[in-house]
């Protein structure tokens, strides 16, 4: 296809990509990168830098797994939604908690806890969080434990005995300006982001040394070029076809006067590192407000997926995916990082599964577009996404905003809009299984009714814009998600396993040739990957999971855990004060149901193979 | 302009005396409201609520179900602008935060000024003090919210009355 038939250009780019190799793999983080290559630990939320979830573990496999059984479980202590998962380094397992982020570190030999750590934060942030006090896991680097408060506060931590190394603060929780993400370490470097798009709060990549705490670099989302660290003539983008520079002022043409300063972009996805390339790879969020018609323009780069040299942060390569977002369609999903066959053709690939119901392939070397495909086929907001100027083919039935519909906009409620805001897939990571060359992704599959209203901005204050009904996928199987396995070289799915709920677990594919999630009753699923339809386990924990399966190994046996925890944005219903409502379906929608399967209560749930 | 003579006052037992010695001294009869009531309890909560402090103005006109005066489109319209649906849902019915149609049952107007005003912190309610589209209107907000729980007003998107 036309997107990689330019065999003379894409040599020179990958001359480019061995040059920028050299200082990559001289800044490789060595001490992390050798407990990643443990199998026996799980030294990052990922398991590797690519954002995979693979391991390479494999005495649980698909011929045993049917029997595996609870090993052990561990409590929290905390109510609210359960993301992400523990660490495992060296014998040690560093387990986190939503709000108020408490840090336990256990003696796997016994389970004791070693130390805990609990921040003082000001509750006002729980506020600034609606709807959940979620916080996606630690990080590892060093003797270090990278905590990242939800007051924005970022802290590293002994590894040893919990005591603070330093700590830093991020952000302005009282503008809205507050932390879900897990931090990473990508070489001597912190990489964090910040939340707050509800808030008007103007997002950012930032990186902290990890051995000071100093802020070595941070990359708005949008704004002024050099604000951004953007290049105009360096940083490349997709356009006609091919990679141009964006250009001088590239966010600024795209907003109406001052609005960018309150316009989003936030940054609280999972981020990957390619070492070879010295490239980090985040996205960026919706821009506030919800309502489209108060900023005319494409709105760069909310929405874009983001190249940044480790170093510098300077943007290498930059794509946007949905431009003026009128459905708030967060581009922060995880970017997974992976070799693999594109339309017949070896490539290093970056694989990503929009909120907006495209899947992404593109060529993380250089940013070109080579892949964008529905991966729920009842993803109606636009018919395509247009390979040439990699513009999405927008429905103007489903636009909700004025410049792209004259007849919708501020008051008109747009329905049937697939997929809801919620994302035909949100954080919950999806794996990469290099046996198969699939991808796993735990999926929503929910739609909605959107109506925008004019918003003032106050600071320190919500500023949303639109009102949200969300129900699941009209004339399909009846339930809100599905788990796929999708080809990422041809854009297609591959296989479709309905579940009742939204699948908003991160999976994880082992050697063992199993594929887990986790589902919103409170199972533990474990599928053959070569046949995701068929079941070979499943658990129902004490919550629902919206954690991440991870898997290590202790005294030379695999284990395999997740936390339960039932929460999260397709949870919240069931914190508090469910009712029947009378009109018809709420934003919780079918969700409520959920209050028939499960209730609140954070804890881990560790398996094993029974022993002989 | 209505005078707010009650937001400042303090504490909760305060706010309930006021509003029963207002009770008193005012004859209502709100129909609808008494109809969703079993207890003679909450019904007195809600008919003394039902009105507005100063004033034998109604607290809110509703035709239809979802047609409303003015003043209680403006409270819907506050409802929005804050977003209070993050926390309570598209229709009040309860998410992260509880349930508003069972709350102004139980609330007097003072408290929920009250919370509006101060938040519940620990709770995750925020703070709306410094927020002028709350503050300036939160009687209005009031009077929609408690249309919602009376179960007058019967869907959360209402439109003026033509």
């Amino acid at each position: 296809m036309k997107q990689i038939g330019k065999p003379v250009r894409r040599n020179t780019q990958l001359l480019a990509a061995v040059l920028l190799a050299l200082p990559g793999l001289a800044l490789a983080n060595a001490d992390l990168k050798s407990k990643i290559d443990d199998p026996g630990n799980w030294a990052a939320q990922a398991g590797d830098f690519y954002n995979q979830r693979y391991s390479k573990l494999d005495q649980i496999n698909k011929d045993n797994v049917g029997n595996m059984q609870v090993a052990w479980t561990f409590s929290t202590g905390v109510l609210r939604g359960h993301e992400g998962s523990p660490l495992v380094i060296d014998g040690m397992m560093y387990i986190h908690t939503p709000f108020p982020n408490k840090v336990f570190a256990l003696d796997l030999d016994t389970q004791k806890i070693v130390w805990r750590y609990e921040p003082r934060q000001d509750p006002s942030v729980i506020a600034q969080m609606c709807c959940d006090t979620v916080y996606r896991g630690l990080a590892y680097a060093e003797g270090k434990i990278f905590l990242q408060q939800a007051d924005s506060t970022l802290v590293a931590l002994d590894a040893k005995d919990g005591k603070v190394l330093w700590s830093v603060v991020n952000g302005d929780p009282k503008l809205g300006a507050v932390n879900t993400n897990a931090p990473h370490v990508f070489g001597d470097k912190v990489i964090t982001g910040i939340s707050g798009g509800e808030w008007g709060v103007r997002g950012f990549l930032a990186a902290y040394d990890i051995n000071t705490g100093k802020q070595v670099w941070k990359g708005y989302s949008v704004g002024p070029d050099n604000e951004m660290l953007i290049d105009p003539e360096k940083t490349m983008t997709w356009t006609d076809g091919e990679l141009k520079p964006v250009g001088k002022d590239s966010s600024l043409k795209t907003w109406q006067g001052d609005q960018w300063k309150i316009g989003g972009g936030t940054t609280w996805g999972w981020f990957s590192y390619d070492p070879e390339l010295n490239l980090v790879y985040s996205g960026t969020g919706n821009p506030s407000t919800w309502n489209p018609s108060q900023r005319p323009g494409d709105n760069k780069w909310t929405m874009t997926i983001f190249a940044r040299d480790l170093d510098t942060g300077v943007a290498k390569w930059v794509y946007q995916m949905t431009p003026h977002d009128e459905w708030d369609y967060d581009g922060v999903n995880e970017m997974i990082l992976a070799d693999i066959k594109v339309k017949g053709k070896d490539t290093k690939a970056l694989v990503h599964f929009d909120r907006n119901g495209f899947a992404y392939t593109m060529d993380r070397t250089n940013g070109a577009l080579l892949v964008a495909e529905k991966y729920d086929p009842t993803v109606n907001w636009a018919s395509h996404v247009d390979m040439k100027t990699g513009r999405p083919a927008v429905d103007p039935k489903f636009s909700t905003s004025k410049f792209t519909n004259p007849d919708h906009g501020p008051d008109v409620n747009v329905k049937g809009i697939c997929p809801a805001a919620l994302g035909t897939k949100d954080q919950q990571p999806a794996s990469f299984d290099p046996k198969t060359g699939l991808f796993y992704v735990p999926t929503n599959h929910v739609c909605m009714d959107y109506e925008p209203f004019e918003v003032e901005y106050v600071a320190g204050q919500p500023y949303v814009g639109a009102t949200l009904s969300m129900y699941p996928t009209p004339n399909s199987h009846g339930g809100m998600g599905n788990f796929i396995a999708w080809d990422a070289g041809e854009g297609k799915i591959v296989q479709s396993k309905p579940e009742k709920f939204s699948v908003w677990s991160g999976s994880l594919n082992t050697a063992g040739g199993i594929s887990c999630f986790g589902t919103l009753e409170g199972y533990l699923k474990c599928v053959d990957a070569n046949d995701i339809n068929k079941e070979l386990y499943s658990f129902k924990t004490p919550s629902g999971i919206i954690g991440n399966v991870f898997t290590y190994l202790h005294k030379g046996k695999q284990y395999l855990g997740v936390f339960s925890g039932i929460g999260g944005w397709a949870g919240i219903g069931m914190a508090a004060g469910l009712e029947q409502d009378t009109d018809g379906l709420g934003a919780v929608g079918g969700y409520r149901d959920l209050q028939n399967y499960t209730q609140l209560g954070g804890s881990l749930t560790i398996f094993a193979l029974p022993n002989r | 302009m209505r005078p707010e003579t009650h937001i400042e006052t303090s504490g909760p037992s305060r706010a309930r005396t006021e509003e029963e010695s207002l009770m008193r001294n005012r004859q209502f009869a709100i129909a609808f409201a008494l109809l969703c009531f079993g207890s003679a309890t909450q019904a007195q909560d809600a008919q003394a609520a039902t009105k507005t402090s100063e004033s034998d103005k109604p607290l809110y006109t509703v035709v239809d179900g979802y047609k409303v005066d003015p003043d209680t489109l403006q409270g819907f319209r506050t409802w929005r602008a804050a977003a209070c649906d993050r926390c309570h849902g598209a229709n009040q019915e309860g998410m992260v935060g509880p349930s508003l149609i069972e709350s102004l049952k139980v609330l007097t107007k003072e408290e929920f000024v009250t919370v509006v005003r101060d938040g519940r912190l620990a709770k995750g309610m925020q703070s709306f003090g410094s927020d002028e589209r709350v503050m300036e209107n939160i009687d209005k907000l009031y009077a929609y919210l408690k249309g919602r729980s009376d179960g007058a007003i019967t869907r959360a998107r209402v439109t003026g009355i033509e």
